[in-house]
């Protein structure tokens, strides 16, 4: 498939402080690709290098191959979804959505005709007459939504669309989204500070942290193979404690050997080892090599959290079953939940 | 007791406030020539006042230097006021200051500091200075106006029309413009009123041949009695009157559609 949106070494500042550096992103056609990191991260920077309303210093940005880094935002084929809506407060619902016809001086017949299949899609037939500023959050998105989709863009630019919208109106919102994207058949670029929300959604996951990429693949890979310490973390719930690689395929942690499923870091070297949570089972300490001691049990719901001790390291294990405070238990880590990262330069923990 | 303290109260004030207007106009009516003793009833003294080509002149005057200063100062003003609303905090502060002390200067500073500035250039007073003036002291007062609606707006609806297709120009009359129209307008009714009802900083300016009605009204009254002045006043006074009604009517309506 061909990349669409190509962002080539973009380089931002303002006032001297770097915002992204070395930002290096190919996006293909018809995918959904969401930004992920911590709140200042630049996601919100790179989304607005792509729509035109940032000059990076340096790089480039590819639109279908062409050089579109100079080109001014309203030249620029993309349409964007604002963080809190921007609604023109001055137009009724129908005319925030026709706005961009209206620029384009599309002929009266066709505005109401696309207008009405606009408001259809994002499911709002029959609030045409009404004020924006009488419509609650989601409908306002909703008006958001279909406003930059009347132009037929062939990237939608969403900067944290479902932020401001309460738990149970975003799952759904969630899912409309994904309706709208494959019905529409373009590209999505989404940001979120939501890793949940990023894991769902997405065809493709960017970690990001202060201005640079950590990772780029799939939900799955980013789940299952963070490149280092700060994606497992950030990605769901981990445990990442120091241990040594062995040989190819053993590892060495809290004074115990484990068979893994990972090779070619060398022979005795020191990495990082990351387990998640729900990975460790629970055994009689007879049965498993790696002990630990519960130390507190949390009922979450759906599991039960327990923080667990043992030599050097405070586990983190969830569990649909229990142990008492105070017990001794066995930990059984299988050699697919184990997973190893290389040591990074500068973090010698 | 305390009702009979409050309504005293009021008619103390209507009474200081009104009772020399109406004295005036009572006396616009007079057949005589005299201010205090009335002699009967005529209509003379409109119409001495609508031929008398002097007052006429300056009543054209007034009107279009208030129209051009005003139009002027409102567009310069707003430019000024989008600038100042894009600049960082500490040099907009500082020009906000700035802003502010012609607003607090007393009128006879403005106008002696300018009469000095232009003799000093060897700019002739007339016409041009006045009109001059006129859109320098009126500037303050629209940035004023408007920047409360600057900061209150919604910046990003800007870059959503550009986002969507606008020319910066486009998006700005489109998205930026309704959102601040109420602080131009009233910026712009502002102007228009501090410039009709400008005498101080006006006389100093005016040079010798230009007069407005505020100098024109000042020099008759002080040398000799005239009751086409009279006559002026209660036209400007019923003027006035309609133009609030005017004013005060779309207000009453809107607010009766609201009710229903
Ligand atoms: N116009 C700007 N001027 C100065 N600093 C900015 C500007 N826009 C963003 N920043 C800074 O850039 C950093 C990244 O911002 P942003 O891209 O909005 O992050 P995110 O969307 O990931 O929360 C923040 O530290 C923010 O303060
Ligand atoms: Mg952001």
């Amino acid at each position: 498939m061909k990349n669409i949106i190509e962002l080539q070494n973009i380089h931002v500042s303002f006032d001297g402080e770097t915002i992204l550096d070395h930002f290096n992103l190919n996006i293909r056609d018809k995918e959904f690709v969401t930004l992920l990191g911590p709140s200042g991260c630049g996601k919100t920077t790179s989304l607005r290098a792509i729509a035109g309303f940032v000059q990076p210093q340096a790089g480039k940005v590819l639109f279908e191959g062409k050089d579109i880094t100079k080109l001014p935002p309203h030249k620029r084929q993309v349409n964007t979804v604002f963080q809190r809506y921007a609604l023109f407060s001055h137009y009724n619902v129908f005319e925030n959505i026709a706005f961009g016809l209206r620029i384009s001086k599309t002929p009266e017949k066709e505005i109401k005709e696309r207008v009405h299949e606009m408001l259809a899609l994002v499911n709002l037939k029959g609030f045409e007459n009404r004020n924006v500023a009488q419509l609650s959050g989601g409908q306002q998105q909703r008006v958001a939504i279909a406003r930059a989709l009347v132009n037929n863009p062939k990237v939608l630019l969403l900067d944290e669309p479902l932020a401001a919208l309460d738990l149970k109106l975003r799952k759904g919102m969630q899912n409309e989204l994904l309706r709208i994207q494959r019905q529409m058949g373009i590209t999505f670029v989404y940001v979120t500070h939501d890793q949940e929300e990023a894991l769902t959604m997405s065809d493709t996951v960017v970690v990001m942290k202060d201005g640079l990429i950590q990772q780029i693949g799939t939900p799955e890979d980013i789940y299952n193979e963070p490149t280092n310490p700060f994606v497992a973390d950030f990605i769901g719930e981990s445990n990442i404690l120091p241990g040594t690689m062995l040989k190819d395929y053993l590892v060495e942690f809290e004074g115990v050997e484990f068979p893994c499923v990972d090779a070619g870091f060398g022979e005795n070297v020191a990495v990082d080892v990351v387990v998640r949570p729900e990975d460790i089972k629970i055994r009689e300490p007879e049965e498993e090599a790696l002990h630990g001691v519960v130390e507190t049990v949390t009922f979450k719901g759906v599991h039960y959290e327990m923080m667990v001790r043992s030599a050097n390291y405070l586990w983190k294990i969830h569990s649909i079953t229990c142990r008492e405070p105070g017990t001794k238990i066995g930990m059984k880590i299988i050699p697919e939940y184990i997973h190893i990262m290389a040591k990074e330069a500068g973090t010698a923990n | 007791m305390r009702r009979f303290i409050q309504k005293s109260y009021m008619g103390l004030v209507f009474g200081f406030l009104y009772l020399p207007i109406a004295y005036l106009i009572f006396f616009s009516f007079n057949s005589g020539k005299s201010k205090v003793i009335f002699s009967g009833f005529s209509f003379k003294n409109y119409v001495n006042l609508f031929q008398d080509e002097q007052i006429m002149q300056a009543l054209l005057n007034t009107l279009i230097i208030a129209a051009i200063s005003s139009v002027v100062a409102t567009i310069l003003g707003t430019m000024a006021a989008i600038g100042i609303q894009r600049l960082r905090k500490l040099p907009r502060n500082a020009i906000m200051n700035i802003t502010y002390m012609p607003v607090l200067n007393p009128d006879i500073i403005t106008g002696v500091s300018m009469m000095l500035f232009f003799s000093v250039l060897g700019i002739s007073l007339g016409y041009g200075t006045v009109l001059l003036a006129h859109i320098t002291f009126n500037i303050p007062y629209v940035i004023l106006a408007i920047s409360p609606k600057l900061r209150q707006m919604d910046v990003s609806v800007y870059e959503a029309a550009m986002d969507l297709g606008a020319s910066p120009t486009v998006a700005f009359r489109k998205a930026i413009l309704p959102q601040i129209m109420p602080g131009i307008i009233s910026g712009f009714m502002m102007a228009l009123t501090l410039s009709v009802d400008d005498f101080v900083v006006t006389f100093f300016l005016k040079g010798v041949e230009v007069e407005t009605l505020a100098t024109v009204i000042y020099t008759t009254t002080k040398t000799r009695i005239n009751l086409s002045m009279n006559a002026l006043c209660g036209v400007m006074v019923i003027v006035v009157l309609i133009i609030l009604i005017i004013a005060n009517l779309p207000a009453k309506q809107n607010a009766k559609k609201r009710e229903e």
